[in-house]
Order: structure tokens, then C-alpha cells, then sequence
């Protein structure tokens, strides 16, 4: 699903963000990215993205190599994957179930068809009873399951989380991770950066770890104790 | 990929392609009538800056049209010497008419220019004291019709044969008004275009400055929308239907200013020019014209927002922001 072959990246002015990086990621499975602050994991998540282009090496996402795709295609890549953000990303003046219909509404979805898939999406992480209030009205964990929610809504292949339990009591952070989980059972490639050590070790899926841009290590899910 | 999915698939594309460009219709629809009063402040500014050179290109239309007794003003005046018998005046009508082939010929008699002196003075049963009849024949020959150079060059040749002809006195001809009043409408015209042309480029930055606004407080959903997938048509569509509407409203808005200028002024002119012995009623724009208004106004503002948004988007690319905040 995800393949990076010796990416490098390199930012105007010479800062290095990630150095020849390779990886293989299976489809359907969940896998942690983990690393301290400016190891390089929001940069690699932002090239799957394509919200940055890699200065060297290849990313492909789904046989397609992004590293060599115009930058035209970067709306489609992004329909095709769900986002979740470590600040939400929702929009304070639309409802619950307005913001999850996003994705759908870009994709041209019909009315009907968005009702049905916001309100299973809702659902899914628990919110339904949610779906007319404001952002502003819910809990952080709460506006952290519905960008859960708008990420799945589409039921994109592949979901990605930036840091997703940053903001989130031990609890909830929990719940959320069962939750990843769970969709990646149901077929989802999942893909997590956090600095949470205590959870991945919980959650027992394959690890990357970055160092200063460079894949330190690669523990699969077997040697997680 | 055979054909049957293929059509089926444009079909999709089309319908996804129509359910996007709705929403967009009506979420900026949305967002004008919630901010109501910037909304009317925009539409009023619009408005005036498409009344003004209106309103002049209707001044203008409707002078055009005025019956200024333009074939009178044309006419060479031609006065014979008193005592001239009518056949020599028809004979000189008929050898102008084979020689020039005027647009027309009128003969007035010295007992027809009396009555209509008398009826047009006022001095009526005064004039009975005379003991003949001063005045002499006169015809009026209007040139043949053309531009105004060649209406000037026919009027020359006119007058150079008539002086060669000992019965006539004198020859007479306005068309210097005529042209100078041709030369101001010219000049009107040139100002009406000079008007449409900075007034539409007024409007254009006017609905440019006020989606540039617009924009900017809407540069949190625009980034989340991006970071979804949308692609910059569906960014863009919601801001350029906004600028279409403050186009069309304002061309609306600056027709509603005309029709109620000219129910206004209508009386009064009217009454003005009735002293001068015509009749006159102030015309519109007419049906095409108006929907020429229209399309203009909406083009504009649809421009306008283009522009801005377009800048925005190039910015918000070049500057990589996305996802950053």
C-alpha cells in the first residue's frame, strides 16, 4: 500500500526533514510511527499527502509514485485518504454531521447517500446522538472522534493520523487507538504517528521508529512486548 | 473499459459535476444573505458605478433619437430676387434636380411665405398695410442623404452652381450646427465608452477587494477543504458564484436607478422640449440591451472574484501553508 524507497527530504534553506528512508507497508494492516519532536514523521505523513514532494527517492502509494505524479493529481490522492489531525481541523460555524460530510460533498456524493454514510460513520465512533451540535459543544476527545468520523466517512483505503491522542486523556486515547484498530481490521491500511510509547506497546502493531529523518528501527508487531 | 462503462462512468462525473456546482450555488448564495448589510453596501457601490455611464449611453440614445427637425437644418436655403417670375424658379428646380438629384425640393411662393409668416409672427391683420407682398420665392433643397462629409461636399458643389445663377439673391444653409452637434455626440459616445471602461474596471476591483475579504475569512475552511481533496474548481466555484451575484445584483440594482431617473425626469424634459415644438418621451434600454447589462454586470463580478481567488490559491500553493497551521 505504502512504499518508500530512499526518500529524502530536504526543506528551502537546507534544513533536512527525512534522509534515505525506505519502508514497505502491507495493505489492510496498522502500523505506528513513532519518533521525538522533528524526527521527521509529520514530513513523511505530508508526502503521502502530497502536501510536500519528496527531494529524493520514491513514494508510492498504491502502485502509483506520487515523487513522479503531477502535482494536478494531489486532490485525488487526498480523496483517497483520510486524515486525522492532532488540532482536529473541524469547522467551528458547520454542525457534526456538516463537517463529516465534507469529504463526501467534494466527492459529489448524492444527498441521500451523504445522510446515510455520515449518520455509519457517526455511529461508528459513537456520536450519532451528536450529529446537529457544534463543534465547539463537544469535548477534545469528542471533536477528535469526528475527524475520526469525516476521515473513515469515504471509506478511503488508506488512513492517516498525525498525532491523534496529543490532546487526549490516557482514557480516551485508548479508546481511540481501539478504535484505529478496528477499522483496520475491517480492511484499512492505518497509519499512526505518535510519541505515545505506552499505547503502541498496548496495541502490539509493527513500529517505525525515526531519528533525526533516518528510520532508526522497524520492530514488527512480534517483538512489541 | 467498454463503452457501456464508460458512459456510465461520464455520467456519474456529470451528476457529481452538477450535485458540487449546487452547492456551491447555494452556499454562497448563503453567504451573502448572511452578511445582509455588506452585501447591500457592495450591491449599492456596484449599482451607482453601473448607473453613471448607463445613464449617460441612455442620454445620449434617446438625444439621438429626438426630432430635431434635422431635414430643415439640412436644407440650402435659396432666396430668388424679388420679382423673379415661377418660371424661372421651376426652371432652376428642374436643373437642379437633373443635375444634383437632391433628396427634395421645396418651393415656397411670396403668398405662401406671407401666410405662413403671418400665422407664425403674429402679427396678423397688421401686415395688411403693406402695399405688396416683400417677400420673395424661396426653395429649400435638401441635399441627397450620406455621411456628413459627403453631405458637406454635395452642399458646396450646391451653393458654387446657385451663385452662378443671376436670379438668386442669396443662398442660406445651417449645417454647421448640425455638424457641430454631430462632433458632441461623437465626443458622447467616446465618453460613454471612456466611462464603461473605468467604471467596469471599478467594479471588477470593488468585487475583487470584497472577495479578497471574503476569502481571508474563510482561509481555515479553504485549507481543510484542500487537505480533504478538493480540488481548486471546487474551491474556487462558492467565490465566483458570490462575485456573479454582486455583479448581477449591482446590474440590477443600476437598471432599477435608471427606470426610476427617467420616470423623473421624463415630465420635465418632456415639458422643455414641447417649447421647442417637439414631442418627446424618454426611452429605455430596450430588451437586449438590458440583458446585454446584465451579462456584462455578472461577467464582471464573476471576473473580479477570479482574480482574487485565483491569488489566493497561488499563494496558499507557493507557500506550502497547507496543513500547517
Amino acid at each position: 500500500m505504502i512504499k518508500f524507497e530512499r526518500v529524502s527530504k530536504h526543506y528551502p534553506g537546507g534544513k533536512r526533514a527525512l534522509a534515505d528512508v525506505s519502508f514497505d507497508i502491507e495493505p489492510g494492516s496498522m502500523v505506528f510511527l513513532t519518533g521525538h519532536s522533528g524526527a521527521g514523521k509529520s514530513t513523511l505523513l505530508r508526502l503521502i499527502m502530497m502536501l510536500e514532494r519528496a527531494s529524493r527517492g520514491n513514494v508510492i502509494v498504491d502502485n502509483r509514485n506520487l515523487s513522479e505524479s503531477p502535482d494536478k493529481i494531489a486532490p485525488m490522492v487526498r480523496r483517497n485518504t483520510g486524515m486525522i489531525f492532532q488540532d482536529h481541523k473541524l469547522l467551528k460555524d458547520k454542525t457534526v454531521s456538516d463537517n463529516v460530510a465534507l469529504p463526501l460533498m467534494i466527492a459529489g456524493f448524492k444527498y441521500s447517500d451523504i445522510q446515510k454514510r455520515v449518520r455509519a460513520a457517526l455511529d461508528m465512533v459513537g456520536l450519532l446522538n451528536r450529529e446537529k451540535d457544534w463543534p465547539l459543544g463537544l469535548s477534545g476527545g469528542e471533536q477528535q472522534r469526528v475527524g475520526v468520523a469525516r476521515a473513515i466517512v469515504s471509506m478511503p483505503p488508506l488512513l492517516l493520523a498525525d498525532e491523534p491522542t496529543g490532546n487526549l486523556d490516557p482514557s480516551l486515547s485508548r479508546e481511540l487507538f481501539d478504535l484505529f484498530g478496528h477499522i483496520s481490521e475491517q480492511g484499512t491500511t492505518v497509519l499512526i504517528a505518535s510519541h505515545d510509547l505506552d499505547l503502541i506497546r498496548r496495541t502490539r502493531k509493527r513500529v517505525l521508529v525515526l531519528s533525526g529523518g533516518r528510520l532508526a528501527d522497524d520492530i514488527p508487531a512480534s517483538d512489541i512486548s | 473499459m467498454n463503452i457501456q462503462q464508460w458512459f456510465s462512468r461520464l455520467k456519474r462525473k456529470n451528476r457529481a459535476w452538477m450535485r458540487r456546482h449546487s452547492y456551491s450555488f447555494f452556499s454562497s448564495l448563503g453567504v451573502l444573505l448572511q452578511h445582509k448589510t455588506g452585501t447591500l453596501m457592495t450591491v449599492l457601490v456596484l449599482g451607482i458605478a453601473m448607473f453613471l455611464p448607463l445613464g449617460l449611453y441612455t442620454a445620449l440614445s434617446n438625444m439621438e433619437g429626438l426630432d430635431l427637425r434635422q431635414d430643415e437644418w439640412n436644407a440650402v436655403s435659396v432666396f430668388f430676387k424679388p420679382a423673379t417670375p415661377e418660371s424661372e424658379v421651376k426652371r432652376v428646380a428642374v436643373l437642379l434636380q437633373e443635375k444634383f438629384e437632391p433628396e427634395a425640393i421645396l418651393l415656397t411662393s411670396p403668398e405662401d411665405g406671407m401666410i405662413e409668416f403671418r400665422d407664425a409672427s403674429g402679427f396678423g391683420e397688421s401686415l395688411e398695410i403693406l402695399d405688396e407682398n416683400p417677400l420673395p420665392w424661396v426653395m429649400q433643397v435638401s441635399p441627397a442623404r450620406g455621411s456628413t462629409g459627403e453631405v458637406e461636399a454635395s452642399v458646396a458643389r450646391l451653393t458654387e452652381f446657385l451663385a452662378s445663377v443671376d436670379s438668386v439673391e442669396l443662398t442660406q444653409f445651417d449645417f454647421k450646427w448640425l455638424q457641430r452637434l454631430g462632433r458632441m455626440m461623437e465626443l458622447g459616445e467616446a465618453a460613454v465608452l471612456v466611462m464603461i471602461l473605468l467604471f467596469g474596471l471599478a467594479m471588477v476591483v470593488v468585487v475583487a477587494n470584497t472577495i479578497r475579504l471574503d476569502v481571508a475569512s474563510h482561509a481555515e475552511e479553504i485549507e481543510i477543504l484542500a487537505l480533504m481533496g478538493a480540488g481548486n474548481a471546487f474551491v474556487r466555484q462558492p467565490f465566483l458564484y458570490t462575485g456573479l451575484w454582486y455583479g448581477l445584483t449591482g446590474g440590477v440594482l443600476a437598471l432599477i436607478l435608471l427606470v426610476l431617473t427617467m420616470f423623473y425626469l421624463d415630465r420635465p424634459l418632456g415639458m422643455l422640449l414641447e417649447t421647442y415644438g417637439t414631442e418627446f418621451t424618454l426611452r429605455g434600454l430596450g430588451f437586449y440591451n438590458t440583458l446585454r447589462v446584465l451579462g456584462l454586470s455578472a461577467f464582471l463580478g464573476w471576473l473580479g472574484a477570479l482574480i482574487s481567488i485565483q491569488r489566493y490559491l497561488r499563494v496558499l500553493k507557493v507557500g506550502g501553508h497547507l496543513g500547517r497551521r
